[in-house]
């Protein structure tokens, strides 16, 4: 039975916001809110899981204790690593994490492993809503409106990866064209043949689309085809301005960043504004950032730290003070799309685990992949590899020359002089030839730190 | 921002919405095809009510 009988007035496709409420509340009732549900989830947490309200007795807290925002800062953290021996406990295959009964699961994700042995993430009917929820924020935000044709090149597998953004944009009222089992090829041709208006996938998988549609098919993206929006996840790309570049120029679509992860849900997300940061998702979730080596809480804007965060209102598997390792800052200034969400400049920089010293230095990988993809001559694609020559610390960055392009001295040489302009330190150079390194589909791992022990 | 008086209607209206959802749940035990219908239109109504949630109500 049609709808339209019963539909008395058209959705207003022009509103900025997708809730309108939430996405303007004025600071203090934001922060009402969050304290609010923040001594909401902890109470289910403790009350339902043997594993929440072990921590927190161990700790000396009780749901009670937390009155103002300040207090969460008593509430201890959780990190990936204490997940991972909770699940060889009853209830199978979740341990004693799990709030709600078996029989209220209904989706099942896995993390991907990237950082060791996988985490499980139940999801009830009602997480799910909220999850895609997130999305549905997110993509509004971007523009993403009913009369998109939206195309999804991911694996539709146990990663929870774009499942989410799937599910948001059917809510929203866009089209979805599941691209699963596709090669890329048959992607890109999908894409043509359907007139795709938008698109999600990881920066690397984005560009690498670009480059086999060019080489294989003779298709320009930018030209041939009619993508004017892209939203990426996954890695920090969206938001490093050589990426984001090479993304907006293959393409000729505008692209958008989005921070989330399984077992917190989709928190941050770039506005139609572009404001080279992210939004964090204040209505769902309370960000705090800490100091990576003291812990201590950071106050000032500009200073990057951890991201410590609580997902508001997941109930199955809650995510409370959960140590994220991702190392953001956040900004004071207003965003001009009139959201009073605070913003994240740059979005995530880097990983707690990746972002290390060298010579004294500290190093995010983000900034060698941003003077990389600046420099015109070279292709996507570059390795990091950081070793000990003896007791010194040892920067090799081997970067591919673009297609058809041949070594040159010369572009050697901005390249050591750029790298130490962005990043105060030196490098030794390899310019590869097209096609040498690895390419990768989903989460890319270009940066190798072989000073740590027991590290891919 | 939609002004208050908005946002307190629809928040009574969905928690009337609730109400009507969670009675036909209730007798709902021996008939999947509501039963679970309805189960997910009360994870949706959820999610109405954290979209208007404030931190007083």
């Amino acid at each position: 039975m049609p709808i339209s009988p019963f539909r008395q007035r058209e959705m207003n496709k022009t509103v900025p916001y997708w809730n309108p409420y939430l996405e303007t509340l004025p600071r203090e009732k934001l922060e009402e809110l969050q304290l609010k549900k923040f001594r909401r989830i902890l109470r289910w947490g403790y009350e339902q899981s043997r594993f929440h309200k072990g921590l927190y007795e161990a700790a000396g807290v009780v749901p009670d204790d937390i009155r103002t925002l300040d207090d969460v800062r008593r509430v201890p953290k959780v990190e990936k690593s204490m997940l991972r021996p909770i699940q060889s406990k009853d209830p199978f295959p979740y341990g004693d994490c799990l709030c709600v009964p078996l029989d209220e699961v209904t989706a099942f994700h896995q993390t991907s492993g990237t950082t060791g042995q996988p985490v499980y993430q139940p999801d009830t009917w009602q997480d799910w809503e909220w999850w895609t929820e997130c999305w549905a924020t997110l993509l509004w935000a971007q523009g993403y409106r009913p009369h998109d044709r939206v195309f999804l090149p991911f694996g539709y597998n146990v990663f929870v990866a774009f499942w989410g953004a799937h599910y948001a944009s059917e809510k929203i009222g866009c089209e979805v064209v599941p691209g699963g089992v596709l090669d890329t090829q048959a992607r890109i041709l999908k894409i043509q043949e359907l007139k795709a208006t938008a698109m999600m996938a990881t920066p690397t998988y984005v560009l690498g689309m670009a480059d086999v549609a060019e080489r294989k098919l003779q298709i320009k993206p930018a030209v041939d085809l009619t993508v004017k929006r892209i939203t990426c996840a996954g890695e920090p790309g969206g938001l490093i301005p050589g990426t984001k570049r090479r993304m907006q120029e293959a393409w000729g679509a505008k692209v958008f960043d989005h921070a989330g992860a399984t077992e917190i849900g989709a928190w941050g997300f770039e506005c139609e504004a572009q404001p080279g940061a992210l939004h964090i998702n204040e209505a769902m979730f309370l960000a705090e950032i800490e100091d990576v080596e003291t812990g201590v809480l950071i106050t000032e804007p500009g200073v990057p730290g951890k991201l410590v965060i609580t997902a508001l209102d997941r109930i199955a598997q809650p995510c409370i003070r959960f140590d994220s390792k991702d190392i953001v800052s956040f900004s004071e200034e207003r965003c001009e799309c009139g959201r009073t969400y605070r913003l994240i400049p740059g979005g995530v920089v880097g990983r707690a685990d990746d972002i290390t010293k060298v010579k004294g230095v500290l190093l995010a990988p983000s900034a060698i992949e941003d003077v990389v993809r600046s420099m015109p001559g070279l292709s996507h694609e570059y390795e990091v590899v950081v070793d000990k020559h003896g007791d010194v610390d040892h920067i090799l960055l081997k970067a591919e020359l673009a297609e058809g392009a041949w070594y040159d001295a010369d572009l050697e040489e901005r390249l050591k002089t750029e790298l130490r302009l962005k990043t105060n330190l030196g490098y030794e150079i390899q310019l590869l030839p097209y096609g040498t390194l690895p390419r990768y589909e989903v989460k890319a791992r270009r940066f190798k730190d072989l000073r740590k022990q027991g590290r891919d | 921002m939609p002004d208050n008086d908005l946002v307190e209607s629809f928040a009574l209206k969905v928690d009337a919405l609730r109400k009507l959802a969670e009675e036909i749940y209730s007798g709902s035990e021996d008939f999947p095809a509501v039963n679970r219908n309805v189960k997910r239109i009360l994870a949706s109504i959820e999610m109405l009510k954290i979209n208007l949630e404030t931190g007083s109500r």
